[in-house]
């Protein structure tokens, strides 16, 4: 035996490690340190920050290697937990050691993010031997006004692994060795915060090209209202209900209050487009009806719109900003629509007949059957 | 160890008694630099029949990460058994990295052995990483040498795991599947219980390596690490105070050859078993 061999030691715990080690036992501390890892594990962190700052960091990782590690690290023995639910039970009480072992900073501001461990499948009944368990962390937290980078060091893994920021448009992935910490990495839409005025423009064309030239569902159904009468007075009330209406679903959708289907939204807008364009044909009065059902053709419109704007994810604190803009665009849109309509056929002012019978007619009934076409189509 | 200590043995009794081991220090939860690579197969204790599923992995303390199976990596991926040897299969990804079925009763040694990768460490990790894994030796040959720059390391992977399936067959044992470094269990671990002692030989290129530092590290009590010095012969003993699975390990390093675009070469050698409880 060499000298060197009492170099490695420790305190021992138990009696019968003492009579052996008697006094050759010394004690090493071990300072904290930097892991190098080199094979590629199975952990993938995925940290995704929203534009309202909140963020959301996942952890998937496997079951049995994390909570080891977490139990060590609060010195309790080493479960080898079989079932899913019994594995999730280890981790309930250890989650909150995660955050022990990583960092999240946002430029020199460290977060102290929540944890949350979830055993993949933990309610599916027990396990295949041969599958490996998986668990998810999430930490949940809200980076600081004004970050601009984030740094990221994940201690619970050897090996190496990927990680993937998604912070809109931003959408990086980096490897890094276990324990490594990151660079910093650029954050997206943090990075330049837009301006209350910059996000309603933003939504202004939004709303504006939602119509002009992508909506050509709603540019028929308002050239329907159009091409009903040449007078002001029918356009602007029935212009008026159509927009009153889908306002309110667009708001109400919006907020969550309702919510409806676009599989059946969608061929209800093509029944509109239909119906005015038909009645178009048996009549040039603005009847009482016409205003009540374009206005409940409105609220349809409005949940149609709805589900564009859900998906552009709005921070909540600017969804009264998107809402009001993305509406001013629609209208824009609309009016636009109208305004050009009304510039293509105002040579026929003056023969009230003929422009009901070369224009109004024969446009009524191409509507029609387009949006006879649609409605068949988006119910199929 | 026995056989160096037996000549001091008038000097140095109580040291003798220590038949080479010590508690290794650890501190739960400090990371060490690198990282020890072993086989954890589904079952150390299968019934003919069966598929056993050999995990890779990757970690300290016996706590380690998946890896998956990566056929780039792999040089050997076997299980060695009575009948003979043959290659683990699976699933380019998979992990478990292979799986076997098992064909008879007996002990099986299940056997993987990596192409090297490279990794780039300053001179300050290498050196503090040098003394964890007891390569002294590698460090003073340095300063011999004069070396203080950063340093580009190849490494590779020798893994061994024995799986007793069905009853111990007598005489049956480990056996050497020839890899660039080897520990190998110079008694059946099946036949023992806990507070047992088990010796275990190293080779290099099929020879005893000796001065190399072995820690031996049990899974339910992972900070509590033996650690001792092979002796000329390579052999360690160690007095195993736990039943359980238990993970022995084992680092060399060489200078890397000239044309290895490489500075220092290391060989990663360990090896899984389980043992039953104080009988």
């Amino acid at each position: 035996m060499t000298a060197g061999l009492q170099g490695v030691c420790r305190l021992a715990h138990r009696h019968h490690h003492v009579r052996w080690s008697g006094a050759l036992v010394l004690v090493c501390v071990l300072g904290p340190r930097v892991a190098e890892a080199h094979e590629i594990g199975t952990t993938r962190v995925v940290a995704a920050i929203a534009a309202d700052r909140s963020y959301a960091i996942a952890i998937s990782s496997d079951a049995s290697a994390l909570l080891g590690r977490l139990e060590l690290a609060q010195r309790r023995p080493i479960t080898s937990a079989a079932s899913a639910a019994e594995m999730q039970r280890a981790f309930d009480a250890v989650c909150d050691e995660v955050p022990r072992h990583l960092t999240v900073r946002f430029n020199d501001v460290e977060s102290a993010p929540r944890a949350t461990c979830v055993v993949d499948a933990a309610d599916a009944a027990p396990a295949d031997p041969l599958n490996v368990l998986g668990v998810t962390v999430t930490l949940e937290g809200v980076a600081p006004a004004g970050a601009t980078t984030l740094r990221w060091r994940y201690g619970l893994t050897a090996a190496s692994y990927a990680l993937v920021l998604k912070s809109s448009p931003v959408a990086e992935t980096i490897w890094l060795d276990g324990n490594e910490e990151s660079r910093p990495i650029a954050l997206g839409a943090l990075a330049a915060p837009p301006s209350r005025a910059e996000l309603a423009w933003t939504y202004l064309g939004l709303g504006f090209t939602h119509i002009l030239p992508k909506g050509l569902d709603h540019i028929l159904f308002v050239l329907g209202i159009f091409l009903l009468s040449r007078r002001l007075r029918p356009i602007l009330w029935q212009v008026s209900a159509f927009t009153l209406a889908h306002s309110i679903t667009l708001g109400l959708a919006l907020y969550g209050i309702i919510a409806l289907p676009s599989r059946i939204v969608e061929p209800l807008i093509a029944v509109s487009i239909v119906y005015v364009a038909i009645e178009n044909l048996c009549t040039s009065e603005l009847k009482p009806w016409r205003v009540t059902l374009v206005f409940v053709f409105g609220l349809l419109h409005g949940m149609g719109f709805a589900g564009v704007l859900r998906e552009l994810a709005l921070p909540n604190s600017e969804l009264l900003t998107g809402l009001v803009a993305f509406n001013v665009g629609v209208e824009a849109g609309q009016l636009t629509v109208i305004l050009g309509a009304f510039l293509c056929v105002g040579v026929w002012t003056r023969r009230s007949e003929a422009y009901r019978r070369f224009v109004v007619v024969p446009a009524s009934i191409a509507i029609a059957a387009t949006g006879a076409f649609w409605a068949v189509q988006r119910l199929s | 160890m026995r056989t160096s200590l037996s000549s001091r043995k008038g000097v140095l009794p109580v040291v003798s008694r220590l038949a080479g081991v010590v508690l290794v220090a650890q501190l739960a939860g400090a990371t060490l630099l690198a990282h020890d690579m072993w086989i954890e197969p589904t079952t150390f204790t299968p019934k003919p029949g069966d598929i056993v599923g050999a995990r890779l992995r990757v970690g300290q303390d016996f706590i380690g990460d998946p890896l998956r199976r990566d056929d780039a990596l792999i040089e050997q991926f076997v299980v060695q058994a009575a009948a003979g040897r043959k290659p683990l299969v699976g699933r380019p990804g998979a992990d478990p990295a292979g799986l076997l079925r098992v064909d008879a009763s007996g002990l099986m040694v299940i056997g993987y052995r990596s192409h090297p990768s490279t990794v780039e460490q300053t001179a300050e990790k290498f050196n503090q990483y040098l003394k964890e894994e007891g390569l002294e030796a590698i460090a003073a040959l340095r300063a011999r040498r004069g070396e203080t720059g950063g340093v580009r390391e190849l490494f590779s992977r020798c893994a061994k795991s024995l799986v007793l399936s069905g009853p111990i067959q007598p005489g049956e044992g480990d056996r050497a599947l020839g890899f660039t470094l080897e520990l190998v269990a110079e008694k059946n671990p099946y036949t023992m219980a806990a507070g047992q002692e088990l010796p275990v030989r190293l080779t290099y290129e099929s020879r005893p390596l000796a001065d190399a530092l072995v820690v031996a590290i049990n899974r339910t009590n992972p900070t509590e690490k033996l650690s001792a010095r092979s002796d000329a012969n390579g052999r360690v003993r160690f007095r195993l105070p736990h039943g359980g699975q238990w993970l022995m390990k084992a680092v060399h390093m060489i200078p890397a050859r000239a044309d290895a675009q490489a500075d220092w070469e290391s060989f990663w050698a360990s090896l899984t078993f389980e043992i039953g409880d104080r009988s």
